[in-house]
């Protein structure tokens, strides 16, 4: 068989035998059919860069920004099947790329002169995949929320007592008889004002730029991790709480969005979330009276601004809506304990592990719950309880048709060499389709690796699915995105091709593509879209 | 090769001078024709080799090197000798210039911290009673820079001669480079760019104080009202200006006659921490930097920014670098690259890549480092050179890495590093390739002393020796 190829003359092929080829073939001026999606409401868009490119992109402003406009980077991903991720299937349709945000989706698109052209005549087309919960290994460090690593830890290592798994059943005690036994140890954090302000000095004078961050300074744009991350059509991961995009070979725009995730605990001792919950009571209070103490401050100039010095920042930024509050949990009664505080303080909880979530799926899906679940977790009942218990494959299914926000994780968060084979981030798509395994649909699978983590990192106006105005983040693969036996074959990040199997080492002798795409030969491969196909010719090996 | 001539009238020039020499000190002439001339004493000395590799054009077939005043003064094709100067006849040896070892911690012992301390020095280690000197001497390092220890940003390098018997005495150029290192994280950057911004803080200063003296001066000179006076200051100034580029070493005076007149603007003299980067911006030193990857690359412009300083690159050649990925960066840049000369691998593979090749095909430079930093490194450190040009490393290339790249490093490249005129005669004699694996090195000469071979003072206890003689036969 062809593909039965030793890895040793591994050439880098030249740029035409790749697909890449130069404009001419797609002159067929048409009608557009762009996809008419409109960019999701985002309470968080702090970018509305995608908006004022197209508008003033044929540089009718100043002189410098008339140079820019000519040097405008066109890219496009043309002939596949274009998944959307927002339920959109367009088969043989171009995705068109400026400057790395997406331009228009549809068929006959007219190209501009100098558009980069992938040919993915025959590809599948799916938007870049979001690793939640991820540790590529391709950049340290972050805070969790606020800059408060300390205090989180503090937090973290107060209340968890292993001894204390399965807490009685009144955990929501109310807070006035829990308010005795707030641990005094916890350091209180007077700065809670800094957030997002530290580091603001005087710039004017400096030569560089140069800001410190510890996500963007730790990047490694070229690491080896990075590569099997993008083999795996992983364009976006979580460090840390925060969001990072896989750039390749450079470190501008690497961090999408910092300290979003804010991690709390809901496990273990009685008294750890009675404290928590207190917090929560502490903080909504101090919110009350600062409202009502805006009112009547024009008025009464006597009026004192509440004290935050006993306010928990962190869980103050949950409230405001500036973080999202996630915790780690598994047991239906921390879950439901998780839900009816997010309901009694109106914030939408991120739960990660919710192995039991499939018995309390409703209890999570009124509370607006995320959950970050791992389809092939396996936990056995508690035999100690009569109600339903332990893990199940369904469990996805279950609780995206309860309305919970379903996000899917691979058991273990790194790329693992070692390990547990296939559990590790390079079987992020295996694990959605897994959750398909349980019942989930095939749409909501792929949304549960894209646009769901998106949504929880708060991302979801730059990532996530193929719309105009997003990042144009491309997994490029030979079949079903979910089926063990497709290959990504190409990955695109914000409109260039950061990973082409061909070209790297890890899987360039699995199934290479056909040499020199000469017409007619490949025509009958790559009219060959049927999921799968491909992967199937391919068995065996 | 042919014999310019310019090169012929530096040695007709020369040789008048010795003659004039021989004439007018009659010692050795007198005492009978083929008496011995002691190499290295300040009369010239001649040394006829089979072949010389300059470092800077080429190598040159029966080369003569004429040596004088523990420079080079003259060398050629055949070159004539003149009657009188000293030669010593070695047909069968092969010079090169001396080795230069840019980045060592020999003979030093101390930590480091890793904070941001550009102002300690290297040469406050140095220790000038150690054995390892004659060492370093015997396995042809003839140029050694001292690095100071730590991390960050530890201090400034030394270089040294390895002889002498006071740390003054070893001394070459001292600061030779700004150490700093950085790799992929918050803490490294930050350090180096506290050190910009303490610059920066410095620059604002001086500017404030500008402004004030000015200020002061408009005042004076409008109660005065002396024109006279005014030209004379403005004199003045201009020559404060011509002075001001010296560098800071003129400011401590500066600053005494600032107490005499007044009238004069001095500019405060930077901190000891701001002292180095404001050098270092100034072009008056250089900085060596310290990375780890291709990736603290792109780590490293994104702290210098619009920043516009000469560094040269010291990359350590792990077995898994990936610098290939920015080796076009570099080589745009011309970077100058200080490293091993080995084979690396590329990431997860076993697939070989010759980086330093790479990297001299792109347009970068390439100064060599031993694999260790011992003497056996140092004794091996050509042999290994001489590996890679048989990897295909060009091999002026690999000649100019292991002498005049790293003197460059050492900001020495106009004093050493090559055998050309005006240069120190720092050489070596082998007794064949010096980049082949069997070759030994049979002499040492350092600033126009043998130092070790059979021509060396040791050596030359004995009353004839048959390869030395004075010259016109």
């Amino acid at each position: 068989m062809k593909h039965f190829r030793s890895a040793a003359p591994l050439a880098w092929p030249p740029a035409d035998s790749v697909g890449l080829r130069a404009l001419g073939a797609f002159g067929v001026v048409g009608a557009l059919c762009a996809l008419a999606a409109a960019l999701p409401p985002s309470p968080v868009r702090d970018d509305p860069k995608p908006q004022d490119e197209k508008q003033d992109g044929k540089g009718s402003e100043d002189g410098e920004k008339k140079e820019e406009a000519e040097k405008d980077r066109w890219f496009a991903a043309v002939g596949g099947d274009v998944f959307t991720g927002n339920g959109g299937v367009l088969r043989g349709a171009t995705v068109l790329a400026k400057n790395g945000k997406i331009d228009q989706i549809g068929f006959d698109v007219d190209l501009p002169p100098e558009t980069e052209v992938l040919d993915a005549t025959g590809y599948r087309v799916y938007p870049g995949l979001v690793a939640i919960s991820a540790s590529t290994r391709v950049t340290q460090g972050g805070m969790m929320d606020g800059g408060d690593e300390e205090y989180a830890e503090a937090c973290c290592s107060e209340f968890q007592d292993p001894s204390h798994v399965h807490e009685p059943e009144d955990a929501d005690a109310p807070p006035e008889v829990a308010a005795g036994a707030a641990p005094e140890a916890l350091p209180a954090p007077d700065e809670i004002d800094e957030i997002g302000e530290s580091g603001a000095a005087d710039e004017a004078k400096r030569k560089s730029s140069y800001e410190p961050n510890d996500l963007r300074d730790s990047y490694d744009p070229f690491a080896p991790y990075l590569i099997l991350a993008l083999a795996t059509g992983i364009t976006t991961a979580e460090q840390s709480g925060a969001a990072v995009k896989l750039k390749r070979g450079e470190l501008e725009g690497v961090v999408l969005r910092e300290k979003y995730l804010s991690t709390f605990s809901w496990t273990g001792a009685q008294a750890g979330k009675q404290a928590l919950r207190k917090k929560f009571v502490d903080a909504a209070q101090y919110l009350r009276d600062y409202t009502a103490w805006e009112e009547v401050k024009e008025k009464d100039k006597e009026a004192k601004e509440p004290s935050k010095k006993d306010v928990d920042s962190k869980v103050l930024a949950v409230l405001q809506g500036r973080a999202r509050a996630k915790f780690n949990a598994n047991g239906a009664a921390d879950l439901v304990g998780i839900a009816r505080l997010a309901q009694d303080f109106g914030f939408r909880p991120v739960i990660e592990g919710c192995v039991e979530g499939w018995t309390v799926a409703s209890e999570l899906g009124r509370a607006g719950a995320a959950a970050i679940v791992t389809a092939r977790t396996r936990r056995d009942k508690d035999e100690h309880l009569s109600r339903d218990g332990g893990s199940s494959i369904e469990n996805a299914a279950v609780l995206h048709d309860h309305g919970v926000q379903v996000a899917i994780a691979s058991g273990s968060t790194s790329f693992d060499m070692s390990g547990i084979t296939g559990r590790d981030l390079l079987a992020l798509a295996i694990e959605a389709g897994f959750a398909v395994r349980g019942g989930m649909s095939d749409e909501d699978a792929l949304a549960s690796i894209t646009i769901v983590p998106a949504r929880i990192l708060g991302v979801e106006h730059r990532v996530g699915t193929l719309e105009v105005g997003k990042d144009c983040d491309l997994a490029i693969t030979d079949g079903d995105l979910l089926h063990y036996q497709t290959l990504i074959h190409w990955t695109v990040v914000e409109g260039k091709v950061a990973y082409d199997k061909q070209k790297e080492i890890y899987f360039a002798d699995i199934r290479p593509r056909a040499e020199a795409p000469a017409e007619s030969d490949t025509d009958a491969a790559a009219e060959d879209g049927e999921p799968g196909a491909n992967g199937e010719t391919a068995g065996g090996d | 090769m042919v014999l310019t001539e310019s090169m012929q009238m530096i040695l007709s020039h020369t040789a008048l001078a010795a003659l004039g020499l021989a004439l007018g000190a009659p010692a050795p002439v007198a005492s009978g024709a083929p008496a011995p001339v002691a190499p290295g004493s300040s009369g010239p000395v001649a040394i006829r080799v089979g072949r010389a590799e300059t470092a800077s054009h080429g190598a040159i077939e029966h080369a003569v090197i004429l040596v004088e005043g523990g420079k080079i003064t003259a060398i050629g094709q055949d070159l004539e000798i003149a009657r009188g100067i000293a030669i010593v006849d070695r047909p069968e040896w092969v010079a090169m210039p001396g080795l230069v070892h840019c980045w060592s911690r020999l003979g030093q012992d101390s930590d480091g911290g890793s904070a941001l301390e550009p102002q300690i020095r290297a040469s406050a280690e140095l220790f000038a009673a150690q054995d390892v000197w004659k060492k370093l001497l015997e396995a042809g390092v003839t140029t050694l820079g001292l690095y100071p220890a730590g991390s960050g940003v530890p201090g400034q390098a030394v270089a040294v001669r390895p002889a002498g018997d006071t740390p003054q005495a070893m001394t070459v150029a001292d600061p030779a480079y700004l150490m700093v290192y950085l790799s992929a994280s918050s803490a490294a950057k930050k350090t180096l760019r506290e050190g910009f911004d303490k610059a920066d803080e410095y620059d604002e200063k001086v500017a404030k104080e500008k402004e004030k003296w000015e200020k002061e001066q408009e005042k004076k000179s409008k109660s005065k009202k002396d024109d006279k006076k005014d030209e004379k200051k403005e004199e003045e100034k201009k020559e404060e200006k011509k002075d001001s580029t010296a560098g800071r070493d003129g400011e401590d005076e500066k600053k005494d006659e600032k107490k005499e007149d007044a009238e004069v603007f001095v500019p405060p003299a930077p901190d000891e921490k701001a002292a180095p980067f404001v050098d270092w911006r100034a072009g008056r030193l250089r900085a060596l930097v310290h990375i780890g990857k291709a990736a603290d690359w792109l780590h490293l412009l994104d702290v210098l920014g619009e920043e516009e300083v000469e560094f040269d690159l010291r990359v350590p050649m792990r077995d898994d670098l990936d610098l290939y990925y920015v080796i076009d960066q570099l080589g745009e840049r011309h970077v100058r690259v200080v490293c091993e000369p080995r084979i690396t691998f590329m990431v997860n593979t076993r697939r070989e890549r010759d980086l330093p090749a790479e990297l001299a095909a792109a347009g970068a430079k390439v100064a060599f480092v031993p694999r260790i930093d011992s003497i056996d490194g140092c004794k091996t450190f050509a042999k290994q050179a001489g590996e890679l040009v048989g990897w295909g490393l060009d091999r002026e290339v690999a000649l100019r890495a292991l002498t005049l790249e790293p003197a460059a490093v050492l900001g020495l490249d106009e004093r050493l590093g090559s055998l050309d005129v005006g240069k120190d005669a720092n050489i070596l004699f082998f007794d064949g390739d010096p980049l082949e694996a069997a070759t030994e090195l049979e002499s040492v000469m350092l600033e126009g002393r043998f130092v070790t071979g059979p021509d060396s003072s040791s050596a030359r206890g004995r009353p004839e020796h048959p390869a030395t003689h004075s010259g016109g036969q």
